[in-house]
C-alpha cells in the first residue's frame, strides 16, 4: 500500500505554505518529517486529515494490486501533540465505545483489558474519568485508540516530546512493532529521535517535501546533511 | 531616578504606540493593505506617538472631568442641601473609596512587568518615580475641575485648590497601609480583585457620600478643611515610608502574575474549568446502550447538573409559579382579569420565557469543551455517518430534556386560562399548549443546529469565528423584541406553530446535508 501525494498546494491568504508537494509514502516504514518552525508540517497533516480544504492536488491510496482510490478520513489516525480524549468518559468506557463503533474494521478483536495491558495502563486507572488522567496516560489512550483501528496511515505530531523517558521508550518500541502494517509519518524537531526511530527522513522546507538519503552516512554526517539541507532551502 | 523614569516612560510609550499600530491593523479592510513591516514605518510611529500623547493627556484630564461632572456635580440636583456642603460630602467619601480602588501602585499592568522583570529595571527606582508621576497626574488632573465645579458650587477658592491634594494624600495613605501589610504579613493587594473588606469600605463610603446629604447632613467647609489638612499631614509622613520601603521587587513578583495581568484570559480559563467541573464523577453512572447511543447516554448522564437536574428544577419552579398564580387569581378579581387578558394577548412574552429556560446553549458549549474538541480529532468520529448518528441522538436528548418544563408550562397556561374565566374560542386552550411545546422544540433544535453548522472553536477552545456569536445574539434580540409584542393568542399561536414546524423540518434537512462538512474543529 502507498500514500501518493500529487501536487498538493495550500495557501493562507497570499502565503503559499505548501507549494505543490509530490511524494509517495510506503507501508512498513516510519517517515521522520522534519522542518523548521512554521514550515507547514501541521498544515500538511491537517490537509491529509481533511481538517482544512486543499487548494490543489490529489491525495491517493494505492493498494497492493496497484488500484488507486481517493484518500478518506477513515484511512487516517492522527495523534496530536496535546492529547485529546473525551473528559467525561472513563478509560474503559472510551475503549468500549470505540471498539463497538469500529468492530467491523478490527480483525480478531481483543478484550478491553488486553488492550489496556498492551498499552501498560494500570488496573486502578482504567475506570477513572479521563479528565483525571495524567498527560502521559491521556497520550497513551489517544495512541491506543488510533492504533487499534489499524488505520492505513498514522500521523504523529510530536507525540513523544512531553512524555517521561519510560513511557516514551515504550511508545517507541510499540511504533516499531506496528510499523509493518502502517504508513507512519512522524513529525518532530528532535533529530536524534528521528534518526533512531525513523526509516526515512523527509524534510518539509520552502513548501516542498524532499527525502534525505542516508547513503551509509553515520548519524553525525546525516545530521549535518539535514541541517545544511534545511539552511540551503532558506536561501532560495 | 529621573533617568529610570524617562526610560520607563519611553518603554511604555513604545509599547503603547505598537498597540495602537496593532489596533489599526485589526481593522478589516486596512489590514490587507498594511504589511507587517509597519512597525518600522517612521510616519506611523509619529502618528502613533501623537495618538499616544493625546491619550496620555486625556488620561490626565478627561477621566477626572467626567468623574466630577457626572458623579458629584451632576448628582447635586438630587439634594435640597446647600450646594457646597453636598459637593464636599460626596467628594470626600468618593475620594476615600477611590483611594482604595484606584491606587496605581497595586494595579497589575503589563508595562510594570516588562520594565521590572523583562528589562530588569531597578524596581524601587521604577516604582517610586512612576508613582510620583501618577500622583502628580492626580493633582494636575483634578485641579482645573475642582476649581471650576467647586466655584460654581460656591466653595471657597482655597478649599478648591486644597481638594486635589486631599485626593493625592488619601491615595498615598492607603498605599502606605498596603505596603505595610505586605511587609508585615506578606499579603498583597490587587486593585483589580478587591478583597471583601475593601468592598465593604467602598460600599459604606458610597452610602455615606450619597446618603448623608439625602438626610440633610453635609460637611461644612471648616470640617472639610480640618479633615483635609490632617490627611495631608499624615500623607506627608507616609511619603517617607514609601520612599524607604525596600521590597518593591519582591512585592511585584507576587502581584504581577500571569493570572492577575491577563484578566480576560483567566476568565476564559475559568469558564473552561467550570464546564469541566460540571462532569458528574458519580461512579455508579453507567449505560446499557450501544455505540453512539451509549456515548450520548453517558454524556447526558454525566452532565445531568446542567441537563436533567436543571430541567427538573425549572419544571418544579414553573409548577410552583403556576399554582401560585392560580391561588392568587382565586382571591383577587382584578388580578384574575389581568391574567386572563395576558394569556389571550401576550403569548409573545412566553417566547422569551422559553428562550431563557432552554438549556441548548449551555449544553452545546459543554458538548464542545468536554467532548467534541477531543473527539473531533479522531477520524472515525468525523465520518458523515458518525456525525449524523450522534446528531440524531443529541437532538432526541436535548428536545426530550427541554420538554419537561415545557410540558408543565404548556399544561399550566390553559389551566390558568380556564381558572381565570376561560375563553369563547375553545381552540385557545389547545393552541396555548401546542405553541409552548413547539417553542421548546424550536429552541432545542435551533441551538444544536447553530452549533453543528457554525462550530466556532479551535482545538484550544478559543473562538475562531464570530458568526456563531452573531447568530446567538440575533436569536436573543429577536426573542427580546417579540416579548414586548401584543397579539391575540390564537393568531400568534398558530403563527408560532407553523413557523416552528417549518423551521425544524428545513433546518434539520440543511443540517443533514451540511453538518458532515461544517462540523469540524476550526484551524
Amino acid at each position: 500500500m502507498k500514500l501518493i501525494v500529487e501536487n498538493l498546494e495550500k495557501k493562507f491568504g497570499k502565503k503559499e505554505v505548501l507549494k505543490g508537494i509530490n511524494f509517495t509514502f510506503e507501508k512498513g516504514k516510519i517517515y521522520g518529517l522534519l522542518g523548521r518552525n512554521g514550515a507547514g508540517k501541521t498544515t500538511f497533516f491537517n490537509c491529509l486529515n481533511e481538517d482544512i480544504d486543499i487548494d490543489n492536488g490529489n491525495l491517493l491510496i494505492e493498494d497492493d494490486t496497484n488500484n488507486k482510490r481517493k484518500l478518506e478520513v477513515v484511512d487516517i489516525g492522527y495523534v496530536v501533540s496535546t492529547p485529546t480524549v473525551p473528559e467525561f468518559l472513563t478509560g474503559r468506557e472510551f475503549l468500549k465505545f470505540f471498539l463497538e463503533i469500529n468492530e467491523k474494521k478490527i480483525d480478531n478483536i481483543k478484550t478491553i483489558d488486553e488492550y489496556f495491558d498492551f498499552m501498560k495502563i494500570d488496573k486502578e486507572d482504567r475506570d477513572k474519568l479521563l479528565k483525571d488522567y495524567s498527560h502521559g496516560m491521556k497520550n497513551k489512550m489517544q495512541m491506543l485508540v488510533n492504533i487499534i483501528a489499524k488505520p492505513n496511515i498514522l500521523l504523529l505530531d510530536e507525540p513523544l516530546t512531553s512524555l517521561d523517558v519510560v513511557v516514551a521508550e515504550e511508545m517507541k518500541q510499540m511504533l516499531k512493532e506496528i510499523k509493518k502494517d502502517h504508513i507512519i509519518i512522524f513529525s518532530t524537531h528532535i533529530m536524534d529521535l528521528a534518526l533512531s526511530l525513523c526509516d526515512d527522513i523527509v524534510i518539509l522546507n520552502n513548501g516542498i517535501l524532499e527525502q534525505i538519503d542516508r547513503n551509509n552516512l553515520d548519524d553525525i554526517e546525516m545530521k549535518n546533511k539535514i541541517i545544511s539541507a534545511l539552511k540551503e532551502e532558506e536561501n532560495v | 531616578m529621573f533617568n529610570t523614569f524617562i526610560q520607563s516612560f519611553k518603554l511604555r510609550n513604545c509599547y503603547k504606540v505598537n498597540s495602537i499600530i496593532y489596533s489599526i491593523k485589526q481593522i478589516p479592510l486596512i489590514k490587507r493593505i498594511l504589511p507587517d513591516s509597519l512597525y518600522k514605518s517612521l510616519i506611523l510611529k509619529i502618528i502613533g506617538n501623537i495618538i499616544s500623547i493625546i491619550w496620555e493627556i486625556s488620561s490626565i484630564f478627561l477621566g477626572k472631568l467626567i468623574y466630577i461632572a457626572a458623579m458629584i456635580f451632576g448628582m447635586m440636583g438630587l439634594y435640597t442641601t446647600n450646594s457646597s456642603g453636598t459637593f464636599l460630602t460626596i467628594f470626600t467619601f468618593l475620594t476615600i473609596a477611590g483611594s482604595l480602588m484606584n491606587t496605581y501602585m497595586f494595579n497589575p499592568t503589563k508595562d510594570k512587568y516588562y520594565a521590572m522583570f523583562i528589562m530588569r529595571m531597578d524596581a524601587k527606582k521604577y516604582t517610586i518615580s512612576n508613582y510620583i508621576y501618577a500622583i502628580l497626574k492626580v493633582i494636575v488632573g483634578f485641579m482645573p475641575f475642582t476649581l471650576i465645579f467647586g466655584l460654581i458650587a460656591n466653595i471657597n477658592i482655597g478649599i478648591c485648590i486644597l481638594m486635589p491634594f486631599f485626593v493625592a494624600s488619601c491615595k498615598i495613605i492607603f498605599s502606605t497601609y498596603a505596603l505595610n501589610e505586605f511587609e508585615r504579613k506578606k499579603v498583597y493587594i490587587n486593585e483589580n480583585k478587591p478583597v471583601r473588606f475593601i468592598w465593604i469600605i467602598v460600599g459604606i463610603c458610597l452610602l455615606l457620600g450619597y446618603g448623608l446629604p439625602y438626610v440633610g447632613v453635609t460637611l461644612s467647609e471648616i470640617v472639610f478643611l480640618v479633615i483635609s489638612i490632617l490627611t495631608i499631614v499624615v500623607g506627608i509622613f507616609c511619603i517617607k515610608y514609601i520612599l524607604k520601603f525596600n521590597k518593591y521587587r519582591e512585592m511585584y513578583k507576587s502581584i504581577l502574575t500571569e493570572d492577575n495581568m491577563n484578566a480576560k484570559k483567566t476568565a476564559e480559563k475559568q469558564v473552561k474549568d467550570n464546564i469541566l467541573n460540571q462532569i458528574d464523577i458519580n461512579e455508579k453512572i453507567s449505560s446499557n446502550k450501544k455505540r453512539f447511543k451509549y456515548f450520548n447516554d453517558l454524556f447526558i448522564k454525566r452532565h445531568s447538573k446542567i441537563l436533567l437536574k436543571s430541567a427538573k428544577k425549572t419544571a418544579v419552579i414553573s409548577l410552583f409559579i403556576i399554582i401560585g398564580v392560580i391561588f392568587v387569581t382565586l382571591l383577587n378579581d382584578t388580578f384574575k382579569t389581568k391574567i386572563n387578558e395576558l394569556l389571550m394577548n401576550s403569548l409573545p412574552f412566553f417566547v422569551f420565557v422559553m428562550y431563557i429556560i432552554n438549556r441548548g446553549q449551555v449544553v452545546t458549549q459543554a458538548m464542545f469543551m468536554n467532548c467534541d474538541h477531543s473527539m473531533l480529532t479522531y477520524s472515525f468520529y468525523k465520518t458523515p455517518k458518525s456525525i449524523l448518528l450522534l446528531f440524531k441522538e443529541r437532538i432526541k436528548s436535548i428536545v426530550g430534556i427541554n420538554l419537561l418544563p415545557a410540558i408543565v408550562i404548556g399544561l399550566g397556561l390553559p389551566i390558568i386560562l380556564y381558572v381565570t374565566g376561560g375563553t369563547d374560542n375553545i381552540y385557545n386552550y389547545l393552541i396555548l399548549f401546542v405553541s409552548i411545546i413547539c417553542m421548546s422544540i424550536f429552541f432545542s433544535v435551533h441551538h444544536l443546529i447553530l452549533y453543528y453548522l457554525l462550530q466556532p472553536y479551535n482545538i484550544n477552545s478559543e473562538t475562531k469565528s464570530s458568526t456563531y456569536q452573531i447568530a446567538n445574539f440575533i436569536t436573543y434580540m429577536a426573542c427580546f423584541y417579540i416579548y414586548q409584542a401584543k397579539m391575540p393568542t390564537i393568531y400568534f399561536g398558530i403563527g408560532t406553530i407553523i413557523f416552528a414546524v417549518l423551521y425544524v423540518i428545513i433546518s434539520l434537512f440543511i443540517a443533514y446535508r451540511l453538518a458532515p462538512k461544517t462540523f469540524r474543529i476550526r484551524v
